[in-house]
């Protein structure tokens, strides 16, 4: 049978062997290549080795960055202790903040999409102006971002938002747009006013679509979040990437690489694991 | 469950002659309908249409595809305005669709995201609790008689108890128009609007609904308007048949062609004579069979 057919019905394992053969040829070829450059330089930066970069992540989840003050009693602090105090969480934490901040400010972007797209007025008010500035490529307003607000944490979220709300309004606007009239309709005849209406029928049926698109917009809050972080920021993810390129620590970078991917991917999971919970009908549907 | 009980007796004014001993519950004076898009002529959809229904009647509109059969329904309902004259409800032009009016659409008749029993709860809770009344400690008790009445009316539109806890793609489209037709009749309107409510349905479970609007017509003597492309299931339904036409070209907008009473007794001889006239009236290109409809012999 050809492995061509809109009808094959693959199996299980060959579902799973497919799915992980990308990974695994990715990982073989890496280590390959890696062996082969340690082998004629001993000293390579480039490709750094397994054991090199598991002793990099273990320095970065256990020890504070060099640039921060040592405690004097580190060695005897728990284990517990030693990973708060660390680089990775510390950059973590200060990457998440960020992203959380930014994530909530998108909030208001939804409810702005959703009454432009309820309230005919609301929505000749916003659209065209909204339109114009998703046009805008936001990193293009990092200069002015940072002179405006500074080199604060107000700059890089502004950034994110100014890079992402735009679209989330657009995509909240069109799938109010997208609802049924009927459903509307059938809302006053039902008894209910306009907001009862916005929130209780049109809301409530697009929020796991909304929710689907600031899932699909992830990455771009990260993209921006890095952009702000890489060009003005005395912590997080990617300003110690940015920070380790110049001394060439790629032993540090590809973890810090694959742990910003892991957390990302974990919080595309929760998503959607948190629509499915709370939105039954959509996905079935 | 004092307000699952829906024998509420038929209206004596229904078997009167229309217009004759009451005001009309509905009044459409001399309604034309054009739609326009800039740089080109209007299109004339309803051409000075004037109808008078009364609480009580069950009126089918009937007519071929884009005669503007739902477009009288839209003006009904208030969704849409006439280019001139005016539609009254209960002597008062209306602004926006409200509770006086149910709706039962062909399509989209229930909100996805709730289940059967929160569809047909929606409307009491939205009116008698609201956004501010949800935070209430009695909003527990309202909730639960309200789910009371709500599965009295999903037993008498024949779905079981279970049914209940379903959403709604999960129906078939019979059982989806059964409920739609409780969520509508738990508000209690004054007119029921139906547009072509059964036409997506198969046509054993067409004449289970139709059956089912007749009796619920019966009993509760809401008046109902429901508009159909269907002449015997306009006939079968209905005790007054709405047929509207072109008499002119396309240019000119429809109007009633005709405007007949219905015999009580689906078993009338002149039952079948009035479907043919009817057809040949309304539908001068024929009417769509039964068999690809479902409507059963009138």
């Amino acid at each position: 049978m050809s492995i061509l057919q809109i009808h094959a019905q693959p199996s299980r394992t060959t579902v799973w062997i497919l799915s992980w053969f990308l990974f695994a040829t990715g990982v073989v070829s890496y280590f390959w290549v890696s062996r082969g450059r340690h082998l004629d330089n001993p000293d390579d930066r480039v490709m750094p080795t397994l054991r090199q970069m598991g002793r990099a992540f273990s320095d970065a989840t256990l020890k504070p960055a060099e640039d921060d003050e040592v405690s004097a009693n580190a060695d005897q602090q728990s284990l517990a202790a030693k990973i708060r105090s660390s680089m990775l969480w510390k950059d973590t934490v200060a990457t998440g903040r960020r992203f959380l901040i930014s994530m909530a400010l998108l909030f208001p972007a939804v409810l702005l999409g959703l009454h432009m797209g309820m309230f005919p007025y609301v929505g000749s008010f916003f659209l065209r102006f909204v339109l114009f500035f998703d046009k805008i490529v936001a990193l293009s307003l990092l200069p002015i971002l940072f002179i405006a607000f500074g080199i604060d944490e107000l700059a890089k979220v502004m950034l994110i938002v100014v890079g992402v709300a735009p679209t989330i309004v657009l995509d909240s606007f069109n799938l109010t747009r997208s609802v049924p009239k009927e459903q509307i309709v059938k809302g006053f005849t039902l008894g209910a006013g306009d907001f009862s209406i916005t929130y209780r029928i049109v809301l409530k049926q697009i929020w796991p679509r909304v929710l689907n698109s600031i899932r699909l917009n992830l990455k771009a809050v990260m993209l921006f979040l890095f952009a702000g972080e890489m060009i003005a920021s005395q912590d997080g993810l990617a300003y110690r990437i940015a920070l380790l390129r110049r001394h060439m620590g790629m032993d540090t970078i590809i973890p810090y690489v694959l742990w910003v991917a892991l957390l990302l991917f974990l919080v595309d999971f929760g998503m959607r694991t948190l629509n499915r919970k709370l939105h039954p009908w959509f996905l079935e549907a | 469950m004092t307000r699952v009980v829906m024998a509420r007796t038929i209206l004596d004014e229904k078997t009167l002659p229309a217009g004759l001993s009451t005001p009309a519950m509905i009044r459409i004076q001399d309604v034309v309908v054009e739609y326009g898009q800039p740089g080109k002529p209007p299109k004339r959809i309803l051409n000075g249409v004037s109808l008078d229904i009364h609480s009580g009647e069950f009126v089918s509109i009937v007519g071929q595809t884009g005669c503007g059969k739902s477009t009288l329904l839209r003006l009904v309902l208030a969704e849409e305005m006439p280019t001139h004259g005016q539609v009254l409800v209960e002597g008062s032009p209306r602004k926006q669709p409200d509770r006086r009016c149910g709706y039962v659409p062909q399509k989209y008749s229930l909100f996805p995201d709730r289940t059967v029993l929160d569809n047909i709860t929606f409307g009491l809770e939205v009116t008698e609790i609201g956004i501010l009344g949800s935070f209430s400690p009695a909003r527990r008790v309202r909730r639960q008689e309200f789910q009371l009445e709500a599965l009295g009316y999903l037993q008498r539109m024949g779905l079981r108890e279970s049914d209940a806890v379903k959403y709604p793609h999960q129906l078939s489209g019979g059982m989806q128009q059964r409920v739609a037709i409780a969520q509508a009749l738990i508000m209690r309107p004054k007119i029921l609007l139906m547009d072509e409510a059964f036409s997506a349905l198969d046509p054993g479970t067409r004449a289970g609904m139709q059956r089912l609007i007749k009796d619920l017509w019966r009993e509760t003597g809401t008046t109902i308007l429901f508009v159909t492309h269907n002449p015997r299931e306009a006939m079968m339904l209905a005790s007054r048949v709405i047929a509207l036409g072109r008499r002119g070209g396309d240019e000119d907008g429809a109007n009633i062609v005709l405007d007949l009473p219905v015999p009580e007794s689906s078993d009338d001889p002149t039952i079948a004579g009035l479907v043919q006239r009817v057809e040949q009236t309304a539908f001068p290109g024929g009417a769509e069979s039964d068999e690809q409809t479902g409507a059963p012999e009138a």
